[in-house]
């Protein structure tokens, strides 16, 4: 029930915040907006039984992340909009994506549950440390060991080139 | 969830925050008296006896004050950003352990709000998400000074954020959980500010960093920028950034206790008591720094905490990592 509520509170937060980062003028309203959505998505990390995440979620995200966005927002001083593309393009490539997203939506729910006959099914039972930062830990240091590592060295890529980037006006 | 427990949390909750309200007006008294004494000077003693009920008149006063938005202000966001940090502040407070476990009507009650099994993250996370009350109080205010302010802050805060992470992980390595409360109870026989020292000095470094207390007060730098991000507040919102700040003092001091400093242990006296009095201890040293250093320059702040801090916290998770592993081969 408490679940349920809570649930509902979040997804309907996570939505709306949603349509505010793309509906706002103001860029930094926008921005903020999408901390809102961040927030919302760690609150349902928190229901799925992923604190970790969920605290992961609000520390890099919300915290770190969309501070250097509002940083960025607030130097650059965007005024308004500016358009990239003329209003029938945008229209245009909107309606494609859209549509897309909605395709893929219809593929997993009629995956999902087969047609099966609509009863719920049983909650999944929870491996023991399900979510806590332990079991990630094992779990990523040897099942998905090569992907971790492939990520940390595209991250290093990442940093050098920003390195290069900043450094290129005192060569 | 019977109702007793949520009685109890109900109580938990109203005494941190009672404490926090009414403590918040004595540190600073404490402040304006140690600093008075420190520059040869009295401190407040007009109000009350010894001055103590100066912050009560300055609260009241504040509270009086008449309300001004800039016209040109971002009404919204200028309203909406004094209490980001106060709530982040009050978030983080809720996993700090101040007292043993006590038996309340045949009820074992921990003294700390909640302990979540996550709590080092909890607080790294509220921590960061403290900085956006001040960033936007100085967006919103639609004025230089305290959008300078503001900008300092949130690359200051972020630069800070990481050493202080780091140096918290060092000793997650060492106690192998995240909860506060059994971190304190691991420091029963000793507390870890002796195998961890280099860490604690990075943490407590990039603490006052991240309180935006002098000697790192880079973002209301009153000599160069009028008073940076609240500068264009006044009555209860630039009395809720103060209240922040102080709330903040104690969550920097709290972690500080309950990570290197044994928490609540301690010889003859009950818990609570020692809790107080090492809060004590880490606030006057906050005023202590205060008085004692002048302010960094923008450019020796950021050059401290990514050439300094940094590499000597990496440095010290590295040592910690290795020591570890060869005394557990061993």
């Amino acid at each position: 029930m408490t679940e349920a509520v809570l649930f509902t509170l979040f997804s309907v937060a996570a939505v709306l915040f949603a349509f505010n980062v793309v509906f706002r003028k103001n860029a930094v309203h926008c921005a903020l907006h999408l901390v809102g959505v961040l927030l919302s998505l760690s609150g349902m990390f928190v229901l799925l039984n992923a604190q970790f995440i969920a605290a992961i979620q609000i520390l890099v995200y919300a915290g770190a992340i969309m501070v250097l966005f509002l940083f960025v927002v607030m130097l650059l001083n965007v005024k308004g909009e500016v358009p990239l593309l003329t209003p029938g393009a945008a229209k245009g490539f909107g309606f494609f994506f859209a549509l897309l997203g909605f395709v893929e939506l219809l593929w997993i729910v009629l995956s999902s549950n087969g047609g099966g006959e609509g009863a719920p099914r049983p909650a999944a039972v929870l491996p023991a440390g399900f979510g806590s930062p332990a079991e990630i830990g094992r779990i990523l240091y040897s099942t998905w060991l090569f992907p971790f590592e492939v990520t940390s060295i595209l991250l290093l890529i990442a940093v050098i080139g920003a390195v290069v980037l900043a450094k290129r006006k005192f060569l | 969830m019977d109702l007793a427990f949520l009685i109890e949390s109900a109580v938990k909750v109203l005494i941190v925050l009672g404490f926090v309200l009414l403590g918040v007006p004595l540190i600073v008294w404490m402040e304006r008296k140690v600093i008075g004494h420190m520059q040869d000077r009295i401190g407040p003693q007009r109000v009350g006896p010894f001055g103590l009920l100066q912050t009560i008149a300055d609260g009241i006063k504040l509270f009086f004050k008449e309300d001004l938005i800039p016209a040109s202000a971002d009404r919204a966001v200028f309203i909406i950003a004094p209490a980001l940090p106060v709530i982040t502040a009050f978030l983080a407070l809720a996993v700090i352990p101040f007292g043993d476990t006590v038996r309340v009507a045949g009820r074992d009650v921990p003294l700390q709000v909640t302990d979540v099994n996550i709590a080092i993250l909890w607080i790294l996370g509220t921590t960061s998400m403290g900085v956006y009350g001040i960033v936007l109080g100085g967006w919103a205010s639609n004025s230089k000074y305290p959008l300078l302010g503001g900008l300092r802050s949130s690359a200051q805060m972020i630069s800070y954020e990481l050493a202080q992470g780091i140096s918290l992980v060092s000793v997650i390595l060492m106690t192998g959980t995240l909860s506060l409360a059994a971190i304190v109870r691991q420091q029963e026989t000793m507390w870890f500010i002796l195998p961890q020292f280099f860490a604690f000095v990075i943490y407590i470094l990039c603490g006052i960093a991240e309180t935006n207390r002098a000697p790192f007060d880079l973002a209301e730098a009153e000599t160069e920028l009028v008073a940076g991000f609240h500068t264009e507040f006044s009555s209860m919102k630039f009395a809720l950034y103060f209240l922040a700040e102080y709330a903040n003092m104690m969550v920097v001091s709290g972690i500080a206790i309950s990570v290197w400093f044994g928490g609540w242990h301690g010889p003859f006296l009950p818990p609570v008591v020692w809790f107080l009095i090492k809060l004590s201890l880490f606030l006057f040293f906050y005023v202590w720094l205060r008085a004692t250093f002048p302010r960094l320059r923008y450019d020796q702040l950021m050059a401290f905490g990514w050439k300094v801090l940094l590499p000597a916290s990496l440095l010290n998770l590295a040592v910690t990592a290795v020591v570890l592993t060869l005394a557990s081969t061993r």
